[in-house]
């Protein structure tokens, strides 16, 4: 069974590589722009606040598992780190921790497309390779 | 078990074509990689034109326009309904729109496109081009970009060919559009071509080789992030009298190209200087409508800022050469004017500066900008 999906996790990751590395970017930003639709579908703040908190953490989670998987390079790790910093202002933004001041619930959604122009600009300016994003977006999928 | 299923597998793919149906598909296969192989190869035919090549001629072009559009990386952004655009596709349709509605300008389009490959064997050519003379098409090509001993090269080769005789001074304009041009480094900048670099003195090179009749541009614009720097401005201060660039990490694609729909009434008082200050700030307000991140948009008066870079010239250098080795992430962006070294009392004299805090995030308190872009250690 574990083979099995090794197997298919490789063959997804040669296929998608073969788009090239803008692929990954692509995907990494349709990631936040989903999130964001649906928070302004979304009337409930709480809800709102949910879909983005989720969104962050699985993002985090992602993240975490490929900065520690061993196929990753030293210069990757270090774009992910440098991404987890950037995920961990806006997480503590939306939260109002670190002495920022909580987003206020009028402002979610402005909020929300803050987070996707925003990270469509870090993903231009951090070097992540191909396969540590596509890993970042599968395993972001299937938490 | 394994092995037996496999081979039967295999048999039954192959079993059904006799000799002459083997030779079929050879022979079908022949065309279709002689037909890719030509695909690749070929220009697509000249557009047609309903007006005589004479008729075009009559008029000599008032205006000059190259526009570079970089489309060899990741240019996916979304707007706020969560519509997906490619930066540099858009830019090529405004830019076709500029060259259509310009009846006495010359435009050359470059669009430099990711590698693509046809049945993964046959690479495709990774550069269009697109000649307009007063409003009509006249020429379309494919080329390929890494066919020279400089970046630009396959460029100025079709803008030397293409090129209409100049009968007066035409007000002359490059606009790059693309990702940040790098000072340093520079490889991975094509996604197609991971050893290639591209940083600004390429682009110098490049500009020098489109102005070898010695007329600078009266306009460069910079449709890129963090390109607001002295180091850049002062690289491109031969070849430009104005310059428009960001020194912020703007949203992809910034620069508004509608001002140059109407050249005729954009420089009606041939004042190069108010035309790129109303360029800017419509850039500007168009930005602000929807976008969150910072916004700031600088338009260099390239004479008047020469004092200042001259005075910055080796504290810049020196920056450079501290973090040439540096890694990427260990370094940030920051308004020069927090940076003691650059600090200048009329550091900002001859720029105007359109700005606009972020909405979130750290910075949402910094009121202004000095038009400058530096780079640091992170703290």
């Amino acid at each position: 069974m574990l083979g099995k999906t090794a197997i298919r996790l490789a063959v997804m990751i040669f296929v998608m590589s073969l788009a090239g590395i803008a692929q990954g970017q692509d995907k990494l930003q349709n990631y936040f722009s989903d999130a964001a639709g649906k928070v302004k579908v979304t009337t409930d703040p709480t809800q709102k606040r949910e879909i983005l908190n989720k969104s962050f953490e699985k993002m985090s989670k992602a993240l975490n598992t490929v900065q520690g998987s061993p196929l990753i390079s030293k210069d990757d790790k270090a774009g992910i780190a440098h991404f987890k910093v950037v995920l961990k202002e806006k997480q503590d933004e939306l939260a109002g921790l670190n002495g920022y001041d909580r987003v206020s619930d009028a402002q979610l959604n402005d909020f929300a497309d803050y987070v996707v122009q925003d990270m469509e600009q870090a993903t231009e300016t951090v070097t992540i390779s191909l396969v540590a994003l596509l890993l970042i977006i599968i395993i972001a999928i299937l938490i | 078990m394994e092995r037996e299923s496999s081979a039967s597998g295999r048999q039954s793919c192959v079993h059904p074509l006799d000799h002459a149906g083997l030779l079929n598909a050879f022979r079908v296969f022949c065309c279709l990689a002689l037909g890719a192989i030509l695909f690749s190869c070929s220009s697509p035919p000249p557009a047609p034109s309903e007006t005589a090549p004479e008729e075009v001629n009559a008029l000599p072009p008032r205006y000059i326009i190259v526009f570079v559009i970089h489309g060899d990386g990741g240019y996916l952004y979304h707007d706020t309904d969560g519509n997906k655009y490619r930066a540099d596709e858009e830019a090529v349709n405004s830019a076709k729109i500029v060259a259509e509605r310009n009846s006495q300008a010359e435009v050359f389009i470059f669009h430099e496109k990711r590698k693509r490959h046809f049945l993964f064997l046959f690479a495709r050519h990774d550069g269009e081009f697109y000649y307009y003379r007063n409003g009509r098409l006249l020429a379309q090509e494919s080329y390929w970009r890494d066919h020279g001993q400089f970046r630009f090269d396959p460029e100025v080769e079709l803008y030397n060919r293409f090129r209409a005789e100049e009968h007066s001074r035409p007000k002359k304009f490059f606009l790059y559009l693309g990702h940040e041009i790098p000072e340093m480094d520079g490889t991975g900048y094509d996604a197609s071509y991971k050893d290639r670099s591209f940083t600004v003195p390429d682009l110098v090179d490049g500009l020098k080789h489109f102005t070898l009749d010695s007329t600078k541009f009266d306009l460069i614009a910079l449709s890129t992030c963090f390109n607001g720097t002295p180091h850049t401005i002062a690289a491109l201060s031969p070849y430009a009298q104005y310059i428009i660039a960001s020194p912020g990490n703007l949203h992809l694609s910034y620069f508004d190209l509608h001002p140059f729909e109407a050249l005729d009434v954009g420089l009606r008082d041939e004042d190069v200087s108010a035309f790129a200050k109303m360029c800017a700030h419509q850039s500007f307000e168009r930005l602000t409508k929807d976008i969150q991140t910072e916004i700031t948009v600088a338009v260099y008066d390239v004479g008047r800022v020469q004092r200042f870079l001259n005075s910055v010239d080796s504290v810049y250098d020196h920056t450079l050469t501290t973090l040439k080795d540096k890694a990427s992430t260990s370094i940030e962006h920051c308004d020069c004017a927090e940076d003691s070294a650059y600090l200048r009392p009329a550091m900002s004299d001859g720029i105007d500066v359109f700005y606009r805090p972020a909405r979130f995030g750290r910075s949402t308190h910094k009121q202004d900008h000095s038009g400058w872009e530096c780079l640091r250690l992170l703290k």
